[in-house]
């Protein structure tokens, strides 16, 4: 689709001059007259304008007059050019445009009592501007409401068809899921096809509606805009940190809002390089969890025996929290401040993360605590820090929208994190870039993409190699920044001497040609950008790949340049902020090493007391460990779930069987919680003030907007309440209090929305210690893929669906009912046929570590040779079928990816 | 003083004069018309306009008026209102009330609800006399609402008519709004012909 210059910022156009109103203005040549106004502050109504995507033209409101034109023309289609004398107001403007109104009205139903749009209408505010009072010739539309979509009502009689739905859909998400169709009579929105509407669900279509033609059956006529408080906060689901606004009505949620809305609908194309305001499936209906039946609403302690006996009872705040300090304290005497552990979730705050790890280090003595991001962003982050000396994706996601090159490796960013996702898109649509996507799977993104390669499963991390060996091979490298290091780019060489193309293109299934060919894409482009996510950070190895990554970015030039560099995707929304927070045992705040003398000094003088030893920190898989010898015997768990995340092989049961104290601070009674001694109820994101730090490093607030569900308390509150009865006075009497301590401690850590640029600084590691490693980089290809000799034919990947994030979202029931727990295998199609499956059958999945019965589906995504199973549902236990590896430099625990054999059950 | 005004004086005293000022006045109204009515043994005759307790109404068939829009909620000034609406899931586009309460302790009787109630399903009406023991029965719910409009469902469309709101059954159904009625049919058996 041809954009206009104005909207395409790499092109440059002629500058015209103009005069609207007696006003000389100037404006490049070609753009929409309406775009040329607006920049002036003048604001001419429109119902079907949108700066987001390229002007329709269907409503007839934003009439202007332009000398020589004998009757009103409209601005938005109508293109500025030189000498144009244009006027936009007059009582013969305003005639025109209330015309314009009474036609839309004469077919409007005018059932705005009952309309879920009612004071929030465009259609109102316009027919209320222009006075309309009287309307002659009202006819009424008469068209069943389209209810056959599981999110979105369609009511086409209140359709003014201004096409805003339909544009954003096809132009800013690129799903082109809606069309227009003539249907009795009339220009009505249906899904493609007129079928039930199954798309990605984002309803930024429901967002940019300027009436009340598509409802969202989850808050369907339960609300009136002006009942709603609104409060703007940050999506805790994945690390996008989308803003949002959570509307609630006497302390429940009924909608989730976002900044995209027809209200916010003037501004520059080019805006939309910060964010066009949307937000995907998983915050606009996933929000039921909040204020649902299963939270926690009371402490729980159980009573009469140990585990597995025992049942939870009910208990008091302060008899609850008198147990826990009692035992801790107990626990603590008897076997030392080396028997507590701590883990905590990634979607906690900054604030409690802090507090988390101030808790366990400076009150109760140990370095034994994890948080989720150790699942695989650890990894990230342990590469960057090592080689670059930055702790997060070098980049600003403006970065990746203006890039010319992306390649994505091992991601379905569609589905984990659909934000940045638009930004590739609009990459490909707006700055024409080339976009090379690396996966096992044909994934929606790698449908848009120039250059999709699908991999064999598990091959990610080879292909990065056979990139790394072709870039060399084929000399494009950057002369300037291998120049500065030969050593180092000499012992590079010689660690891939021994790569061959061949045989990497033999085993990812790539032909040598297509990775030649993604390799001089990437190298040539003047900004490229690497995005990574849990193809290959959470798969065996994944530390070794990011090297492999900034290997590349680095031959290839693009560390530094700006609008070039390495990043990745985060799953949960704070796993960024957790580990600036030092909720890891290698990290102390601000990403201090633990063993860092002077940052030692600066925290323990700061939190006045001695920290631990700096080797007796343990990580996630070393506490599961220490747990099931026993050395640990109290485990401090705040909203993580190991015992529904990690594979039954782990024993994690038979590990916190073993403890004495198993403490769980969760808003919902989990897996790990029904173990538990005690269970506090913790608030979720709405219920609580603080942070979340997103993945590309912006400090976005979270607002409470509700109440407390129950007696719950944020975990903040628990954790001083539990400091200060084990004796350490901690006088924070809010989230704030909290954060200024950060921010003496950290100073310039809360960015307010407007990350640091990072440089990334290789040349200390390229000069020094680059040569040792890189040898064994390369040198070794691991037979990851031992198993896939015959008997175990098919790679089964365990990865997040776009209506879910983690275990959390299963408890949205929005989302539940999009994505229900359907137990089923995603296969390939021909996969299905060639073992003479049905889309009825029960297949057998068997891998190194049991075998499991379930159903099967046909999935278009799925290539053969693969399946896919989704990780948040643990019916029947997929996770337990996965082989677990762990990480020898970072820890990570790697379960996500199996060799199985499927057989007819 | 002198001694007219003391005779004068002892005189009125001996004969209870200001006794019989005073009995004049009682035994003036002795034969008055009484000017006060005796409730509740009386009642008074109340215009149609009076604004009272306020009642839901029923359309003819028995079909409950109230469409949950919530603008009576909106309109009221005392915040007395609080109207909870929902989706009718076996008719689809019928939004209903599903609770509606008014707390009549709180309500200054402005009528305000009654205007802005888009289907005049909301209506005073002539009842005043709800006094009780228990507070928390002024706190009126749907179900109350309902018998209060059934009660005095004559002095609620007197009401109506009187505040030129509504003439009769068949103009109230058109009155100001025309909503869609639901269709519990599917939109089109299958796909378009051209599209299969």
């Amino acid at each position: 689709m041809a954009l206009k210059p104005v909207t395409t910022p790499d092109i440059e156009a002629a500058t015209v001059e103009l005069s609207i109103d007696g006003r000389t203005v100037s404006a490049k040549d070609g753009v929409s007259l309406y775009d040329v106004i607006s920049s002036t502050g003048k604001i001419v109504p429109a119902m079907c304008y949108h700066y987001t995507f390229d002007p329709f033209g269907s409503c007839g409101m934003c009439l202007v007059t332009v000398e020589g034109k004998k009757a009103p023309v409209r601005s938005c289609t109508a293109k500025a050019a030189a000498g144009m004398v244009v006027r936009t107001d007059g009582d013969d403007l305003f005639q025109a445009r209330k015309k314009a109104v009474e036609k839309h009205l004469s077919v409007h139903p005018l059932d705005c009592p009952v309309c879920d749009a009612d004071g929030h209408c465009e259609l109102q505010d316009m027919a209320f501007h222009h006075q309309v009072t009287n309307l002659a010739n009202a006819k009424q539309k008469l068209i069943p409401e389209d209810t056959r979509s599981p999110v979105l009502d369609f009511n086409m009689n209140r359709c003014i068809a201004c096409g805003e739905c339909i544009n954003v859909c096809k132009d800013v998400l690129m799903i082109d899921a809606l069309q227009f169709i003539k249907k009795g009579g009339f220009t009505q929105v249906v899904a493609k096809g007129d079928t039930a509407l199954a798309c990605e669900f984002c309803g930024d279509c429901l967002a940019v509606c300027p009436v009340g033609a598509i409802t969202n059956k989850f808050s369907k006529y339960l609300y009136k805009p002006w009942q709603l408080r609104k409060t703007t906060t940050t999506c805790n689901y994945c690390g996008d940190g989308c803003q949002m606004h959570l509307e609630t009505k006497d302390n429940e949620v009924v909608r989730v809002t976002s900044p995209l809305s027809w209200k916010n609908k003037w501004g520059d194309r080019a805006d939309t390089a910060k964010g066009h305001g949307g937000i995907c499936v998983r915050g606009r209906f996933g929000f039921q969890y909040i204020d649902s039946q299963a939270r926690l609403r009371q402490p729980l302690v159980r009573r009469n025996g140990t585990l597995p006996e025992g049942e939870l009872v009910e208990t008091p705040w302060l008899e609850a929290m008198q147990a826990v300090v009692d035992r801790l304290a107990e626990v603590k005497a008897a076997h030392g401040a080396q028997a507590i552990a701590g883990l905590i979730t990634a979607r906690c705050t900054n604030e409690e993360l802090y507090l988390f790890q101030k808790l366990m280090r400076a009150v109760i003595g140990t370095n034994q605590l994890d948080s989720s991001s150790r699942y695989g962003h650890l990894n990230f982050v342990r590469a960057v820090r090592h080689t670059l000396d930055v702790g997060r994706m070098t980049n600003d996601c403006e970065d990746i929208t203006k890039a010319k090159a992306i390649l994505l490796v091992g991601t379905n960013i569609t589905e984990t994190n659909p934000l940045t996702a638009v930004r590739v898109k609009e990459a490909i649509r707006v700055y024409k870039s080339q976009v090379i996507v690396v996966d096992s799977a044909q994934t929606n993104i790698a449908k848009l993409a120039s250059y999709p390669m699908i991999v064999t499963p598990g091959t990610e991390g080879l292909f990065v190699q056979g990139l790394v060996k072709s870039v060399i091979e084929q000399d494009l490298i950057d002369a300037e920044t291998t120049g500065k290091h030969p050593e180092a780019f000499a012992a590079l060489k010689r660690a891939v001497a021994d790569v061959s193309l061949e045989a990497i293109a033999a085993r990812t299934g790539v032909s040598v040609e297509h990775i030649n060919e993604a390799a001089s894409i990437f190298a040539e482009a003047p900004r490229a950008i690497i995005l990574c996510a849990e193809g290959i950070v959470r798969r065996p190895d994944g530390y070794q790949n990011v090297l492999k990554l900034v290997d590349l970015a680095w031959i290839t030039g693009k560390l530094g340049r700006p609008g070039s560099g390495v990043n990745t995707l985060t799953e949960e929304v704070n796993e960024q902020g957790a580990v600036d927070m030092g909720a890891a045992p290698e990290y102390l705040p601000g990403q201090a090493r633990f063993d860092d003398e002077a940052a030692r000094d600066k925290f323990a003088k700061a939190w006045g007391a001695a920290l631990p030893a700096p080797s007796s920190g343990a990580n996630l898989m070393e506490i599961l460990e220490r747990c099931r010898s026993g050395a640990i015997k109290a485990l401090y768990v705040v909203g993580e779930n190991p015992v529904a995340t990690l594979p039954a092989s782990l024993e994690v049961r038979a590990a916190l069987e073993q403890l004495e104290l198993l403490i769980c601070q969760d808003p919902f009674l989990t897996e790990t919680a029904q173990m538990a001694h005690i269970v506090l109820p913790a608030c979720t994101y709405a219920e609580k003030e603080g942070t979340f730090t997103n993945l590309e490093g912006k400090v976005l607030r979270v607002r409470q907007s509700m109440d407390p569900i129950g007696e719950s308390l944020p975990d903040w509150h628990v954790m001083t309440s539990l400091a200060s009865g084990l004796g350490s006075q901690f006088e924070y009497e809010s989230s704030q209090d909290i954060q200024s301590e950060i921010m003496k401690l950290l100073p310039g850590y809360y960015n307010l929305g407007e990350p640091r640029k990072l440089s990334p600084k290789p040349d200390a590691y390229l000069s020094n210690g680059y040569v040792a490693e890189v040898g064994s980089r390369y040198g070794v290809v691991r037979e990851a893929v031992s198993e896939r000799n015959g008997h175990r034919p098919f790679g089964l990947v365990m990865g997040q669906l776009l209506y879910h994030s983690g275990k959390l979202s299963t408890q949205a029931s929005g989302l539940i009912t999009i994505a229900p727990s359907a137990g089923r295998l995603h296969m390939n199609a021909q996969d299905m046929e060639r073992l003479g499956l049905t889309e009825d059958s029960r297949v057998r999945v068997t891998s190194g570590q049991g075998s499991l019965e379930m159903g099967a589906k046909a999935d278009l995504s799925v290539m053969p040779g693969s399946c896919f199973f989704p990780e948040h549902f643990n019916d029947p236990p997929v996770k337990d079928l996965m082989p677990v590896e762990v990480d020898s430099v970072t820890g990570v625990p790697y379960f996500k990816f199996a060799w199985v054999s499927i057989e007819e059950a | 003083m002198s001694i007219g005004t003391l005779t004068k004086k002892v005189l009125h005293a001996a004969l209870f004069d200001e006794i019989w000022d005073a009995m004049k006045v009682t035994f003036r109204h002795m034969f008055h018309r009484p000017i006060t009515f005796q409730y509740p043994r009386e009642q008074r005759t109340i215009p149609d306009a009076h604004r009272g307790a306020l009642g839901l109404l029923r359309y003819d068939d028995g079909k409950e008026r109230c469409v949950g829009c919530d603008l009576c909620e909106a309109a009221c000034p005392s915040h007395c209102i609080k109207v909870i609406s929902a989706e009718d899931k076996s008719l689809p586009l019928q939004r209903y009330a599903s609770e509606f309460y008014i707390d009549i302790t709180k309500c200054v009787f402005c009528g305000y609800c009654v205007e802005a109630c888009p289907v005049n399903a909301l209506a005073m009406t002539k009842l005043y006399e709800y006094s009780t023991h228990d507070k928390r029965t002024l706190l009126f719910d749907k179900k109350r609402l309902y018998e209060i409009g059934e009660r005095y469902l004559a002095d609620a469309k007197k009401y109506l008519f009187a505040h030129n709101q509504e003439k009769d059954d068949q103009d109230s159904r058109e009155y100001r709004y025309f909503f869609p009625q639901s269709v519990q049919k599917p939109t089109q058996p299958g796909p378009p012909k051209h599209l299969t």
